[in-house]
């Protein structure tokens, strides 16, 4: 376009400007609905969340990565600046948290595998509305809605070896040889934390579970079986791939959970736990009350650059299973 | 830009950018040095000078009083309205946490002065970092510190022999008996060796009880039998100290024969006690099923709410021959007060710990809790305290456990004695405990 067909162009527009009502009484063109555009106010809506995110995450963090590469105690006014030298304790010469980070890794394990598989068996036995499946769905959710230390309390006297309710059914069954000193066996604690995590929270995951049933066409179901799909087939090929979300969240979830497993096992093993129930999040907090703030926020780092990496992983884990159904 | 586009005071743009900076100024707030975002620094307390004994004058105030006895709740709460009522525009609130919380956390939170104008510390690794992070108003000058007995004194003072603090529990951290069936096991007296120990178990045992109720699960409490049996196996008095300072070894042969003699007592606790926590065990010797439990005599008064109504004393595992006894027994001055030095209210909070530690105020105390006190002139009415009073005078060691300030290696030292009564071998045991030693000294 030239410049003067612009100007002509500029001229025919004025023209018809001045044509109209607006333009008679002194006032601009109106301008086109703002459908795009919203209320600037309404930027000031997500402030607390973000004043929030600043004061109890933002700011953490940064003053954690700070004090990571300090010797500081949390109370004296001096410190030194002892560079990676946390960071380097903790990956070659802190045997506490390699033994802390392996029985994370074992509790996580277990915990995902079961709780993931359980809490989808559970929902999809119970993803129909009836009025059996939802009381059945509220009895399962009850434990969520305990707190970490009534859970501790209970199974504390579940795992009691001389008076706890699991060695008394064995016993009563004639099962005496499957006894054991569940939490006092430094060979298989972890794994009745474990289970004890499972049980608090698989009705939590259920509830996810049956949201993403419920949102599976049934069409999708019938064609499977007009064509002859067995049961088997129908799960593997139309729900597993169907509740890949669900299932996102769920192992995403758990896996948060089970490195924050922190008040289950000071309730079921007491503050300190033994080395056998020593868990990320309590040997951190160990080190904040052994006065170690600087080594503990290294811990901390480290903690959660772990979570960061198992998720990933797992996220990837989820997406290659699910692309293969 | 339009007219209207003008009128607009903040836009998308202006909003983030905004947030930005306040994301940025918050940053850089947050990279401040540690201390420099947590009011300010104090200072140990040998800056500051011990304040005048306190009058008679009238104080008022609203104090808060942190300590981590919740048991105690309902006696301190009568003991607080007397002192409310004798000290009107007074009134103290009891800021309780769990004993485990209170170790972890209670230094941050009275040093941010979210509560504790009175205070309590352990003995130990808590006592010393307070005093380090100057919390203690030095109490030196303070006449009411005269009524305690100075030997239990001693456990508030700093090195330069300041009374920072002032030990009120006095407590025996050694294994409770039942009387009754000691005297059917035939034991007219406790046994005075080691030897004299294991027959005694041997008796009980053949009479099917449990010898020795232990909570291996519980590691706070499974650790007070440590104090009894390394008290006559040391060589000095200090040796849990010199683990730690790294002149002493776990694999010392001290140690070593310590742990064999935990290997010994293997068939006399009960079933598979490493997974056992202390409240099933109340359980069991409250109802006469276990003669001892290895805790202290701090369990006295919740075995008697469970219904014991047999006679309990205090017995410790003599670890030696008798010519080698040194102790007889453990003693711990814990439950330490203190009044905060950044407390604005220190006159009431000194009066408060004045009132406390007035005799007859003690006595209510001592005799309404169950437990002995450090101070002169308490009047022990409860029956289980009375019986056990002939300990105060008695040659016992002050709890050597508490001698560790770091807590990763007073655990791992511990826990080397709860696997070799769980089954592991001893010198197994001792090294395991002895690499978390290194460690720890290294770091």
């Amino acid at each position: 376009m030239t410049l003067t067909s612009q100007r002509s162009r500029a001229a025919d527009q004025s023209a018809e400007t001045a044509r109209t009502p607006r333009a008679r009484i002194g006032l601009g063109p109106r301008r086109p609905a703002r459908v795009n555009r919203p209320h600037p106010a309404l930027f000031l809506f997500p402030v607390p969340a973000l004043v929030l995110y600043v004061v109890f995450f933002a700011i953490p963090t940064v003053e954690a990565v700070r004090y990571a590469v300090t010797d500081w105690d949390g109370f004296s006014a001096d410190y030194n600046d002892v560079g990676a030298s946390n960071f380097t304790t903790i990956a070659t010469a802190d045997s506490l948290f390699h033994n802390a980070l392996f029985n994370n890794i074992k509790f996580m394990l277990v915990v995902v595998v079961f709780q993931t598989l359980l809490s989808l068996m559970l929902a999809v036995f119970l993803v129909k509305n009836t009025k059996s499946s939802v009381f059945l769905r509220s009895v399962y959710f009850f434990p969520t809605i305990l707190s970490s230390v009534s859970v501790a309390f209970i199974w504390k006297f579940v795992y009691d070896p001389n008076y706890g309710l699991a060695n008394g059914v064995l016993g009563a069954v004639g099962l005496d040889g499957l006894k054991s000193a569940y939490l006092g066996d430094d060979n298989k604690a972890i794994y009745f934390v474990a289970a004890t995590q499972v049980w608090f929270h698989v009705g939590q995951m259920m509830v996810i579970y049956v949201a993403g049933l419920q949102q599976i066409p049934a069409e999708l179901y019938e064609s499977a079986e007009v064509d002859g799909a067995s049961r088997w087939q129908l799960f593997r090929h139309v729900t597993w791939p169907m509740v890949a979300p669900a299932t996102a969240i769920v192992i995403a979830y758990t896996t948060v959970q089970s490195f924050k497993a922190f008040d289950l096992i000071l309730g079921l093993g007491g503050n300190p736990p033994k080395p056998s129930l020593d868990i990320l999040s309590t040997r951190i907090y160990a080190g904040f009350a052994n006065s170690e703030f600087g080594y503990a926020a290294a811990e901390s780092i480290v903690f959660m650059l772990v979570i960061a990496l198992v998720t990933w992983l797992q996220r990837r884990a989820v997406r290659l299973s699910q692309g293969a159904a | 830009m339009t007219p209207e586009q003008s009128r607009a005071v903040f836009g998308r743009r202006q909003i983030l950018r905004g947030a930005a900076i306040l994301g940025a100024g918050a940053a850089a707030a947050a990279c401040a040095g540690p201390g420099t975002v947590r009011g300010g620094s104090r200072g140990p307390a040998s800056q500051a000078t011990a304040p005048a004994p306190i009058g008679t004058g009238k104080v008022s105030g609203d104090l808060s009083f942190a300590h981590w006895r919740a048991e105690d709740k309902a006696v301190f709460d009568k003991i607080i309205a007397d002192f409310a009522k004798a000290n009107p525009g007074t009134t103290v609130r009891q800021d309780i946490s769990p004993s485990n919380d209170y170790q972890s956390t209670a230094l941050q939170k009275i040093k941010g002065g979210a509560i504790g104008d009175a205070f309590t510390a352990f003995r130990g690794a808590q006592f010393v970092d307070m005093a380090k992070a100057g919390l203690f108003l030095d109490l030196s000058a303070q006449t009411f510190a005269d009524s305690y007995l100075p030997k239990m004194a001693r456990g508030g003072k700093d090195a330069n022999g300041r009374q920072l603090g002032l030990p009120y529990q006095l407590v025996f951290n050694m294994p409770i008996f039942n009387v009754d069936l000691f005297e059917r096991a035939g034991a007219s007296e406790v046994p005075q060796d080691w030897d004299g120990f294991l027959e005694l178990c041997e008796k009980l045992k053949g009479r099917g009880v449990v010898p020795l109720a232990w909570p291996g699960g519980e590691p706070a409490n499974a650790g007070q039998l440590f104090n009894s049996m390394v008290m006559n196996n040391q060589p000095s008095d200090t040796s849990c100290a010199d683990i730690e300072s790294g002149k002493a070894k776990v694999t010392d042969d001290w140690f070593i024969t310590t742990l064999k003699q935990y290997a010994q007592l293997r068939p006399f606790v009960e079933p598979k006690a490493t997974g056992t926590s202390s409240e099933p065990l109340q359980q069991m010797f409250a109802t006469g099923k276990a003669a001892m439990l290895a805790t202290g005599s701090f369990h006295m008064a919740p075995v008697r709410k469970l219904g014991a109504k047999f006679p309990i004393d205090l017995v410790a595992p003599i670890t030696v021959s008798k010519d080698k006894v040194k102790y007889v027994g453990i003693h711990n001055a814990t439950f330490i007060l203190g009044v905060n030095s950044a407390s604005k209210k220190q006159d009431a909070a000194l009066k408060f710990l004045e009132y406390l530690s007035d005799p007859e105020v003690a006595s209510v105390y001592a005799n309404g809790t169950g437990q002995h006190l450090t101070l002169t002139g308490v009047e022990y009415t409860s029956r289980d305290l009375k019986a056990t009073e002939p300990w105060l005078t008695k040659n016992t060691l002050l709890a050597p456990r508490f001698q560790f300030n770091d807590l990763d290696l007073r655990a791992a030292v511990e826990n080397a004695c709860t696997e070799v009564l769980g089954g592991k071998d001893p010198e197994q045991a001792a090294e395991a405990a002895q690499r978390v030693v290194d460690q720890r000294r290294r770091s």
